[in-house]
């Protein structure tokens, strides 16, 4: 009876305390809610209370920005990075891993390290390169010079050791192509590991801020980030209008999240071996 | 299956129209390139779209503000030049990002910069300094005496003047009349104060209604030693540009002065400008010194309807020179000499800027934007009268403050010389140093920083 | 079998990387070496000019680095340990057989991080602020008389910085360490209570040990993170109350952007960040390495 109730105990104290993670990890995005339906004069004051200003808020956003057309900057961007992104970290993690030579090794040793340079530092030359290939104010320009992320590579590589290296000779012996291997015989089974390079690959490029704001000059090609920084700097800020862009801002990485995070677990579960 | 087939599809889109859009990027680029128009670079689609117009870029901040003012003005010389058959694009960009964007355009060679920009009078002077030759020496295309003095001064290096003035700073104290009423004073008592006798107003204010009398950001406390500095014909940096710190009078006096402050108890030290707003908004401060754009947080609290007050701000006893005007902040338009569309950009500038009443009528009464173009303070818009300010004649003020500001220079690296004054000052609250000690600190700081 | 690849596949290989090396060359190695070429060069007059190790040798005197230094070494002391002894006791609880609804915890706890950074600076400045809900509850309860203003005690502003990132950052790394325990075999554990372990036992002998390799990832990305903070300072205080939140990446910036323009200066404090990093990485390493 008594080692009953101390389980019980155990379960109760899990649960509270989790309630409480639960409750300051979610609190901000409850305020966000409520705050995009307030006026900004009630923002400032503190209040917690859902408001009726959501119209006004949104009438007052869409003045100020082309809402839609940026949107679609932001998920064409996102979307065709992430793709590009995942399969060309996952081709290098791949031939890291299961070519291994010298010389590769002292190549990825060098990824590695270039984790640690400062985007800064980098910022000015890459600038100078982007204008001399007449790049300036386009989506490429965003999407091009960070497709392969040091940190993706890292992380194919380390999920890549978990797939064995039998059924990759086995399939060498039925005479299949290396390519053909990779994209067929890997490509399915690591489903999770690629879901959750997807997912880190959209929330770096959704939240891109720096870069963009430096490659991109007119209104018709920005992306929320650069919208988020503009709005939250005037001489006098809307926070209702503020409240309400970060609303549309965060949603779609919510929603990707939700809908792969099975995955994404999963996938990490394959690289931490 | 069928589920895998349509991620297929839309991948593809996606990726077709990235190339789709970079492709049109591209044509837009070469047209710039050759813009004469050859006849290769024409394509069908360009033809119809855009024609022979050519865009002149903008970039500025504040969507309700700078930006809304200059697309404002794009309207206006659409109107008035029909045959000019430009386009203005107004992008709008938070502050930083100006300035970020400019100086990595800048130091990058020149590519993808803007045809016109908007400084800040306390920083252009850096941009000057660091690109020499990159922005449009504007002295003859412009009648500077039309122009505020200050103003013009502010931007205005080695004789030639580099930029077309747009608003003001010209600061004044904004008060809440029914607490400086609770408190036994009249609006008359408000007026032409020194800042010695407006802390003994705050000590029965603060006293007799619980209400602190006037609020400043904590973390950057200039706006009211900025003030007070210039209201003495004094700043940060001499004449010369030489920092003139440890042994500026008027910044000796405006240490003084806001340490009485704090140490009456009456000073409210807001953690942020959110912070400074809410407080205005909530009734949890009386009085605010700040610049004509600060108004509309002010506003914001529709409650507080007629309570509000205008007056000249308070000057400084101990500085002979000192006067009850000055300036905060303020910005002005440069045009950028690698622009391909230089000339169109100095036309429409002058168009607009320069002679037209009607249009700074029109952004004094939109956008409350106090521009520095004299002739223009002659009209019935700055006679207007005032309901949230009870009925006051607001912009009346202002325009008597303007012309009085003394010129000063602001040596373009203000944003260093405010750290180091933050800096300082926080020392001295905490009590780790005194006045003295604290502007040595300051000057020691700032010339480390200029590698002075 | 041994072999991985044969002479032929080592080609295979390389054109599997090609790809991702060629876009590093270029986006990457030749910025990289173009601005470590600057840290060497100081602006005159709108050009620069080689000037050897002056900037190597201004930031010894200059006492705004020395300061963003020390605060950036003080958020890696204090942050990146509490982060992760907070994610991996989250991560803990998250596995335990008994709790109900573990999709809905996991989500909530990992929702932070992504949030953009606009947004999530601008609430933590709200709550913190005078009328924020922290003061509002702290008052309610009476532990408070009055509101107290964080972000002006230099103290206080550290320790926001810190619980802001603690809130975006926590639920991360509680992602990776949940993953590496549910791939710990379940025989390890119950191997371990047979012979009559107690829980803390089995969680510092049996779990930590399994999951050296994620700490030491985990580890060395926190570090990378905290050693490039910028946004939270940058947003939150402002590097102030006089400049005991600013970082060493704030600084970088204010460097290349608010003040004058040095980016070669900019350029030789990055660097000096890269050199940190490195030496902590390999710290970090060699500590993992030794227990084993």
């Amino acid at each position: 009876m008594k080692e009953k109730n101390m389980k019980l105990l155990r379960i109760s104290i899990i649960h509270v305390f989790l309630v409480i993670a639960v409750v300051i990890s979610v609190f901000p995005f409850f305020w966000m809610i409520t705050g995009a339906t307030n006026a900004s004069v009630d923002i400032t004051k503190g209040t917690m209370k859902l408001g009726k200003a959501l119209k006004d808020n949104w009438s007052n956003l869409q003045s100020s920005a082309n809402i839609l057309q940026i949107s679609w900057n932001t998920i064409k961007t996102t979307v065709i990075y992430t793709i590009l992104s995942i399969l060309i970290c996952s081709m290098a993690g791949y031939g890291f891993e299961k070519y291994r030579s010298k010389g590769k090794n002292i190549v990825y040793a060098m990824f590695l390290l270039s984790m640690m340079i400062p985007f800064s530092a980098q910022m000015i030359p890459l600038f100078k390169m982007a204008a001399k290939g007449n790049m300036l104010d386009s989506h490429i320009a965003i999407i091009l010079p960070t497709l392969a992320m040091p940190f993706l590579v890292f992380f194919f590589r380390q999920s890549f050791q978990s797939y064995p290296n039998e059924l990759i000779e086995a399939a060498r012996v039925d005479g299949a192509n290396e390519f053909v291997i990779f994209f067929q015989l890997v490509f399915m089974p690591m489903k999770s590991t690629f879901a959750a390079a997807a997912i880190y690959a959209f929330m770096k490029q959704w939240n891109n801020y720096l870069w963009p704001l430096i490659v991109i000059q007119s209104n018709e090609k920005k992306t929320f980030s650069l919208l988020l920084s503009s709005l939250a700097s005037a001489y006098y800020v809307d926070y209702g209008q503020l409240m309400l862009a970060i609303v549309f801002a965060t949603l779609p990485i919510i929603i990707v999240f939700l809908t792969m995070q099975k995955q994404f677990v999963e996938g990490i579960v394959g690289s931490s071996k | 299956m069928k589920r895998k087939s349509i991620a297929i599809i839309m991948a593809a889109v996606l990726v077709m129209s990235l190339f789709v859009g970079c492709g049109k990027a591209k044509t837009e680029n070469s047209k710039e390139n050759s813009a004469a128009g050859t006849e290769a670079g024409k394509t069908a689609e360009e033809g119809k779209t855009s024609g022979e117009a050519k865009t002149i870029t903008v970039w500025a901040w504040d969507d309700k503000f700078n930006v809304a003012v200059m697309k404002e003005a794009a309207e206006v010389y659409a109107e008035s030049n029909p045959d000019a058959n430009v386009k203005i694009d107004v992008v709008s960009l938070s502050k930083e990002d100006v300035y970020v964007k400019l100086q990595t355009a800048l130091a990058g060679g020149g590519s993808g910069i803007p045809d016109i920009v908007l400084l800040e009078d306390y920083v252009s002077g850096k941009y000057l300094n660091t690109f020499p030759g990159d922005f449009v020496d504007l002295t003859d295309k412009f009648d500077y005496s039309q122009f505020l003095p200050f103003k013009v001064n502010a931007v205005t290096q080695n004789g030639k003047v580099y930029a077309v003035p747009f608003d003001t700073g010209a600061t004044a104290l904004y008060y809440r009349i029914d607490l400086i009423e609770k408190a036994g004073y009249t609006e008359e008592d408000m007026q032409n104060l020194t800042w010695d006798e407006f802390i003994e107003i705050g000590k029965d204010v603060t006293e007799k209604t619980g209400v602190q009398m006037i609020v400043e950001i904590a973390n950057n406390k200039t706006t009211l030693i900025r003030s007070m500095m210039q209201s003495c014909g004094l700043w940060y940096y001499d004449m010369d540009g030489n920092i003139n710190i440890k042994n500026n009078e008027a910044l000796k006096a405006a240490f003084e002065t806001i340490l009485k402050m704090k140490q009456a108890g009456i000073l409210f030290e807001a953690e942020s400008t959110e912070g400074r707003a809410g407080a205005l908004n909530s009734g949890t401060v009386a009085s605010v010194v700040n610049a004509p754009w600060f108004i509309s947080s002010l506003r914001q609290a529709e409650d507080q309807k007629g309570q509000w007050r205008a007056a000249r701000i308070p000057r400084l006893s101990q500085v002979s020179s000192s006067i009850n005007a000055s300036n905060v902040g303020g910005s002005s338009w440069y045009v950028l000499e690698k622009s391909k569309v230089k000339d169109d950009a100095i036309a429409f500038m002058q168009g607009v800027w320069q002679g037209n009443t009607d249009f700074y009528d029109t952004i004094l009464l939109n956008q409350g934007a106090m521009g520095s173009y004299i002739p223009g303070y002659a009209t019935d818009a700055y006679k207007a009268e005032d309901e949230f300010f009870g009925g006051q004649k607001l912009n009346g003020l202002f325009t008597e403050v303007l012309p009085e500001v003394i010129p000063v220079n602001y040596g373009g690296y203000v944003a260093e010389a405010n750290d180091a004054i933050t800096t300082a000052l926080s020392n001295l609250f905490e009590g780790k140093t005194d006045v003295n000690g604290a502007l040595e600190q300051a000057e020691e700081q700032l010339a480390n920083q200029l590698g002075r | 079998m041994k072999r991985k690849a044969g002479p032929n596949y080592n080609w295979y290989g390389w054109i599997f990387i090609s790809t991702a090396f060629l876009l590093y060359l270029i986006f990457t190695i030749y910025p990289a070496g173009a601005s470590l070429m600057l840290a060497f060069q100081g602006m005159d007059g709108g050009k620069y000019v080689f000037t050897g190790l002056n900037n190597f040798k201004r930031m010894l005197g200059d006492t705004i680095f020395l300061q963003s230094l020390k605060n950036t070494f003080f958020y890696l002391i204090i942050q990146v340990p509490v982060m992760l002894v907070m994610a991996l006791s989250i991560a803990t609880l998250l596995n335990s057989k008994v709790l109900k609804w573990k999709g809905f915890f996991r989500t909530s706890i990992f929702l932070p991080c992504v949030t953009s950074l606009v947004a999530y600076s601008i609430l933590f400045k709200m709550m913190f602020s005078m009328d924020g809900i922290v003061n509002q509850i702290l008052i309610h309860f009476g532990i408070l008389d009055a509101p107290y203003q964080y972000l002006q005690n230099s103290g206080w502003a550290r320790a926001v910085i810190i619980i802001a990132m603690l809130w975006r950052w926590t639920g991360y790394n509680v992602i990776f360490y949940l993953s590496a325990l549910q791939n710990i075999p379940k025989e390890t554990f119950e191997a371990a209570k047979v012979d009559g372990a107690n829980a803390f036992y089995v969680f510092f002998k049996v779990t930590i040990p399994q999951l050296k390799p994620i700490i030491l990832l985990t580890t060395i990305m926190s570090t990378n993170g905290t050693l490039q903070l910028f946004d939270e300072t940058m947003n939150i205080t402002q590097g102030g109350p006089a400049n005991s939140t600013m970082t060493v990446s704030h600084y970088i910036y204010n460097q290349s952007f608010v003040y004058a323009p040095n980016f070669g200066y900019a350029s030789a404090i990055s660097y000096v960040v890269v050199f940190i990093m490195i030496i902590l990485a390999i710290i970090q390493f060699g500590v993992a390495g030794k227990d084993n």
